[in-house]
């Protein structure tokens, strides 16, 4: 292998990093579905020729740690000899895939004079692909992946350049939004000719073989430092235990059990001891498990490196076959989104008790629903895919922030663009007062959004979670408040939903989410006064909940702190322990 | 319209350049900046101008000038408290945003912190569909008990941003009349008057920023035009707003949000009059100073604009600032400049974005900068001349540079001090090229057919090597380069950008709504034009932003200004289709497919006559009389330092060549004229370099 000067090496990387976030922006600019436009679920990144991925762009974290799994498994279908330029494989299988057929991988290897020298990827969440319902995120009724929609092994669908009609009109038949699910499609390859051209321009300015070189010297620097920065968590064998509430109405819990075994330099992730593999859309297939598991991990060791194949290679990733968290075919796995918190959660609730100053406490988690129906103002059919984000737990040195993805990365959809595209109206789209987890740090708030129907018999899928098991605060930190969804609150008819059910609805219903409050970090007592009189003055906090919560004894009218019988209460009090666990 | 003056207040210095048309004389001055009130500064600057030209400040025609006023004072929160009155259900909109992260595996990341605090925001009942029609009235009572609530709370500016506004601007109108009825004296902000444009965050965040810069804003406008009032000039302020066009300060003082990105603006304008020097309509300006790099592409004279962007950024990362979707100049902005910290990461170089500013600055001024920046690289690598640094008002360290460089970069890679510096010049450069890709190839346009336009301090030293790792076949450096944006003002006409979202297919049935729309539009773009008593002709252009149906991200497409017809349908079509292909190329989509357009914009503008100038006197086309000797110069072309010829750029006369190598020095910059290149002087004085293909 050539050596490569440090200048051009840094050149190089900076290039292909570059290169991989400008695929990112053509793939959103092309893209027709507001899940990939406006939600930002979607993933790009570069590979080398053996498919080790060199460099990603800053987008979903599910995709990309399932990403760089999935290129070596398609040169098993499609060996590099037999990729010409111009061509194109998609698949969406959940296995080899990120885990749920929305996700459509495109993977374009790229030449320089007949020579392949890298891969050009990208994955996006599609609006829907079949099945039993609209967005193809069902979990109820669903026992096996075959419900769940088409799904596609490694499958040539560009050759040379042109595009192999019939595949598209198969999906096209078998897609509830065929406009769009090819729009997007159309829109994957537009982005994987951008990092193409990129990759080859690189190639011509530096060299085929300087270019090959600076991969390699990527994937080696990055897994030197990985390895430092795994040295600075302690020695130990770390274990930590969290629910999913369920995988659907009147079933059980599922168990997440992680033991992480940190020794020189090295990291172990063991998912032994969780719950077995379910009959519902919802398993995690194990490149999913692999990549929230990877997030976790990086989020305490090198955060804002650049994630590549070196990174990866680091963590040991294990679970047993069978089990939740590797599940065998055909376990359906629809609505998987749902369980990238849980992932990320049980290894950071582990890592906590080794690097307790680099974590934070429990998310309050999402809401992912999907809507569908036929839209009566266009006589067309619609799904509408919703994302309810709540805030983030709190942290060793500040509060969690209010509404912010994590540990994904995605965006809400604008009311006014969800109303636009869709047969609904947004009433209501607000924090919860005290819904956050209490803590020295607070966690942030839960969050409310309420749509009106404007459609009937509206198919309603939900998904969320954390109605039965709060997300856990961290170091004396509280849970925050629980999960709801509400049909039609506040009237005669009103009714709690199933955080996973099915539902069929009718014009005028309202259905309400309200996402869990945040875990909080550190003892609530030990929490800033001042802090506390601004949470109440801005509504995050009540009156009650000041005195209760954080021994703070507020005059109702006034909002003055009571000096004497906050001291009172705040040394009579005993902090409670944690609520993990 | 005989005498004009340009004012570019920036961070060290207030800029000045007095131009007199009859005469062709154009006079530039630099004043130190007075942080505290910079009007202090510019009025100062002016008599002191106006002394030395031997004329009087009540003899001016227009004083045009670009403040960062708007834009310090989101950055150092130090506006008043507003309100934000919204739709019910909905008082979080700022709060909650749109919840993306910017940095994704950091845990520790904040978002922006909105001007308006939660307890400072009121809903009232009301409600409009996607449509503009009303699915709830608005509720008037509730308005009249809010408005006595936030005059109570002792707050006298409201920004109001109701749902589907954009659409529909009767609620807001309405709350806005009976507000001031009811309080009166109180300011109120309308989003469907800022910003009628979809995404109810960021129009909320648009609205609430021209609510929270109003007050500093008017004030200093008042001082600036009250300071030239006294001195006799009536009516002559102008300021320069993001999109690149003057306003009037009652324009300004309504919309101040528009001159958010006054002082950048003003810089790329700049660039845009080297059309003749450059010998083509299409530049890429490039202002690197000592913090950050501003790339920018024109064409056709017209800045690239775009109808959105952040200001108070962290890193200049995206989506970490606060949003306003307004036209502006279509920067990229990264964190390299002469200031910018080198260190080593990973095995690469890294430039930036931490930055050593001017204190303590980089490690050769001696002021205490400890950590290697891309100056100290400059100096090391002989681009700079320790002795002539702001024309020999401070000397640099080089030994000092030398060994900052090692300690800092060096020793971490096995490479000596001048190894190291070009590593630092070279990676900040490739990370420029890089900015530069995004808003060239990322939208289509191929920088081989730019000339490129280096200015800000450390523009010129790196602006060759930029165009040639980017391919621009020239590079132009302008005369005067250190006050160009003050240059630039003169140069600038009254420009507005009005859009309007309304959704339709591109289909017959829609264009009645349109031709509508654009009556309306045009009739406000006239009265903002007419507003602005500058003679000239008035142009108004149409462009459209639109995308195949169901697509979410538009592109601007210019359109013929007619009343439409059926007819005109194939050819909207195909002008979309035509600039659908130069962006994404002509197999990314279906020519059969369903065409939408989202935001109808009209460009109102009046132009003006150019700036005539004095030319350079010609010389004997040698440049030997501005030769200053040579020093050793350092160019891996050249196999690494060579006895590089140095020229003072004052005693360069028009006609003269030279090739490169060579270093041309001048106060407040240095060109460096790469190996195998050649440079001429042009009649205005211009130094325009051809590059080896």
């Amino acid at each position: 292998m050539a050596a490569v000067d440090p200048i051009t090496f840094s050149v190089l990387w900076g290039g292909l990093l570059s290169a991989a976030a400008e695929m990112g922006v053509t793939l959103s600019r092309t893209a027709y579905s507001a899940a990939v436009r406006e939600g930002l679920d979607y993933s790009t990144a570069l590979f080398d020729a053996d498919g080790n991925m060199v460099a990603q762009g800053d987008y979903s974290p599910g995709h990309l740690g399932s990403m760089a799994f999935t290129v070596r498994k398609v040169l098993e279908t499609y060996p590099k000899e037999h990729l010409q330029p111009g061509d194109a494989i998609l698949l969406n299988d959940s296995g080899i895939g990120s885990g749920h057929l929305p996700d459509f991988f495109m993977i374009s290897p790229i030449h320089v004079a007949d020579e392949l020298i890298g891969f050009a990827v990208n994955c996006a969440h599609h609006v829907d692909v079949g099945g039993s319902g609209a967005g193809s995120q069902v979990i109820e009724g669903i026992i096996e992946n075959y419900q769940e929609g088409i799904r596609f092994l490694p499958t040539r669908c560009y050759v040379q350049g042109a595009p192999v009609e019939d595949i598209f009109r198969v999906i096209a038949a078998n897609v509830r939004q065929p406009e769009k699910v090819i729009g997007d499609l159309r829109a994957q390859v537009n982005a994987n000719m951008t990092g193409a051209r990129r990759l080859v321009s690189l190639a011509e300015t530096h060299g085929l073989a300087t270019l090959r070189a600076a991969m390699g010297e990527i994937i080696r620097q990055s897994e030197e430092q990985m390895r430092a920065a795994i040295r600075t968590i302690p020695d130990g064998v770390y274990s930590f235990t969290d629910h999913m509430d369920d995988v659907g109405p009147g079933t059980e819990p599922v168990v997440a059990k992680v033991t992480v075994t940190v020794a020189d330099g090295t990291i172990a992730v063991d998912w032994t001891g969780s719950g077995p593999q379910r009959e519902a859309g919802l398993n995690s297939y194990l490149h999913y498990t692999y990549a929230y598991t990877i997030a976790a991990v990086k989020s305490v060791t090198l955060p804002t490196a650049p994630q590549n194949e070196g990174v990866i290679r680091t963590i040991t990733i294990t679970a047993p076959e069978g089990t939740f968290f590797n599940p065998r075919y055909p376990a359906p796995s629809g609505g998987r989104a749902t369980i990238s918190h849980r992932i990320y959660e049980t290894v950071l609730g582990a890592l906590a008790q080794a690097v307790p100053d680099r974590v934070m406490a429990a998310n309050s988690h999402f809401f992912n629903p999907n809507l569908g129906g036929t839209d009566p103002a266009t006589g067309r059919a619609f799904v509408c895919y919703e994302l309810v984000i709540g805030g983030i737990g709190g942290r060793p040195y500040k509060d969690g922030e209010e509404a912010l993805a994590s540990p994904w990365n995605a965006a809400n959809i604008p009311v006014e663009i969800q109303e636009a595209a869709n047969p609904i109206l947004v009433e209501r789209f607000e924090l919860m007062a005290d819904s956050a987890g209490p803590g020295r740090f607070r966690g942030g708030m839960g969050l409310r959004r309420d749509i009106r129907l404007l459609a009937d018999g509206v198919r309603f899928f939900n998904l969320g979670d954390r109605s039965l098991f709060q997300p856990y605060g961290l170091a004396g930190g509280h849970g925050g408040r629980l999960a709801e969804t509400w049909l039609n609150p506040g009237t005669a008819a009103a009714r709690a939903l199933h955080s996973k059910g099915s539902y069929r609805l009718a014009e005028g219903d309202l259905i309400s989410w309200r996402t869990a409050g945040a875990g909080g970090y550190g003892d609530p007592l030990a929490r800033d006064v001042a802090l506390v009189v601004r949470d109440v003055v801005n509504g995050y906090v009540s009156v009650a909940a000041a005195e209760r919560d954080y021994g703070v004894v507020l005059d109702p009218a006034t909002l003055k702190v009571d000096v004497a019988a906050t001291r009172r209460r705040r040394q009579a009090a005993v902090p409670q322990p944690a609520t993990a666990d | 319209m005989s005498l004009r003056v340009g004012i570019d207040v920036g961070g060290t210095f207030t800029d000045f350049a007095l131009h007199d048309s009859a005469s062709g004389s154009l006079r530039i001055g630099k004043v130190l900046t007075t942080p505290t009130d910079p009007s202090v500064g510019v009025l100062a600057g002016l008599d002191a101008m106006a002394t030395a030209a031997g004329c009087q400040v009540a003899d001016l025609a227009q004083a045009v000038h670009a403040t960062t006023i708007a834009t310090n004072t989101v950055i150092q929160r130090n506006g008043p408290e507003i309100a934000l009155l919204t739709t019910e259900g909905f008082r979080d909109v700022l709060i909650i945003g749109r919840q993306k992260r910017w940095e994704l595996y950091d845990n520790s990341i904040d978002k922006p912190t909105p001007l308006v605090p939660r307890h400072r925001t009121w809903e009232v009942p009301e409600r409009l569909m996607f449509d503009g029609r009303v699915h709830k009235p608005l509720d008037e009572a509730a308005v009249r008990r809010v408005a006595r609530e936030i005059r109570d709370a002792g707050v006298d500016m409201v920004a109001i941003c109701f749902l589907h506004a954009y659409v529909n601007a009767a609620h807001e109108r309405r709350a806005a009349e009976i507000i001031q009825a009811e309080v009166p004296g109180m300011t109120v902000t309308l989003s469907s008057e800022v910003s009628p444009i979809y995404r109810e965050y960021e129009r909320a965040s648009t609205t609430t920023i021209n609510a929270y810069v109003m007050p500093a804003v008017a004030a200093y406008v008042r001082r600036i035009e009250q300071g030239l009032e006294s001195r006799g000039a009536r009516r002559a302020l102008y300021l320069m707003q993001s999109n690149g066009g003057i306003a009037t300060p009652e324009i300004v003082t309504k919309f101040p949000v528009r001159i958010i990105e006054s002082g950048p603006a003003a810089g790329v304008l700049t660039a845009a009059r080297y059309r003749e020097a450059a010998g083509t309509e299409n530049l890429m300006s490039f202002d690197m100073g000592g913090t950050t790099a501003k790339i920018c592409l024109i064409e056709g004279g017209r800045p690239a604009l775009t109808g959105q962007f952040e200001v108070d950024m962290v890193h200049l990362k995206k989506n970490s600032g606060l949003p306003m979707t307004i036209p502006a100049i279509d920067l990229v902005e990264i964190g390299a400049g002469g200031g910018s910290i080198a260190a080593v990461q990973m095995g690469t170089i890294v430039v930036g974005p931490q930055s050593a500013g001017s204190v303590p600055g980089p490690i050769c001024y001696g002021r205490g900068g400890a950590r290697p920046t891309v100056t100290d690289a400059d100096l090391v690598l002989g681009y700079l001349n320790p002795d002539y640094f702001l024309g020999g008002e401070m000397r640099l360290n080089v030994e000092a540079a030398r060994r900052g460089i090692v300690a800092g970069v060096g020793a971490a890679l096995g490479m000596d001090a001048v190894a190291a510096a070009w590593g630092i010049h070279e990676v900040v450069t490739s990370q420029m090229a890089q900015a530069a890709r995004v808003v060239s190839v990322g939208r289509g346009k191929d920088p081989r057919h730019f000339a490129l336009i280096p200015f800000g301090g450390a523009g010129p030293v790196h602006g060759a090597r930029l165009a040639r790792m980017l391919g621009c076949p020239r590079v132009v450096f302008p005369k005067d380069a250190g006050v160009e944006s003050a240059i630039g003002l003169l140069m600038a006409e009254p420009s507005f950008d009005l859009a309007r979202t309304l959704i339709v297919r591109l289909e017959a049935a829609a264009l009645p709504a349109v031709n509508a729309l654009y009556r309306e539009l045009e009739a406000a773009g006239a009265a903002q034009l007419d507003a602005c008593r500058v003679d000239g002709r008035h142009r108004l252009a149409r462009s459209a932003d639109m995308r195949f149906a169901g697509q979410g991200y538009e592109i601007n497409v210019p359109l013929p200004g007619s009343t439409y017809g059926a007819d005109d349908v194939a050819r909207l079509r195909d002008a979309f289709f035509r600039e659908y292909a130069t962006a994404y190329g002509d197999r990314a989509f279906d020519r059969r497919d369903a065409v939408e357009v989202v935001h109808w914009r009209l460009t109102a503008s009046v132009a003006i006559p150019p700036l005539s100038l004095a030319p350079l006197p010609a010389g004997d086309g040698s440049a030997k009389e501005a030769a200053k000797g040579t020093r050793p110069v350092y160019f891996p072309e050249a196999g690494g330092f060579t006895d590089c010829p140095v020229y003072d750029r004052y005693a360069l006369r028009a006609g003269d060549t030279l090739a490169g190598p060579a270093v041309i020095e001048e106060r407040e910059s240095t060109v460096v004229v790469l190996p195998g290149s050649r440079a001429r002087v042009d009649a205005a004085g211009n130094i325009v370099v051809d590059l080896d293909s």
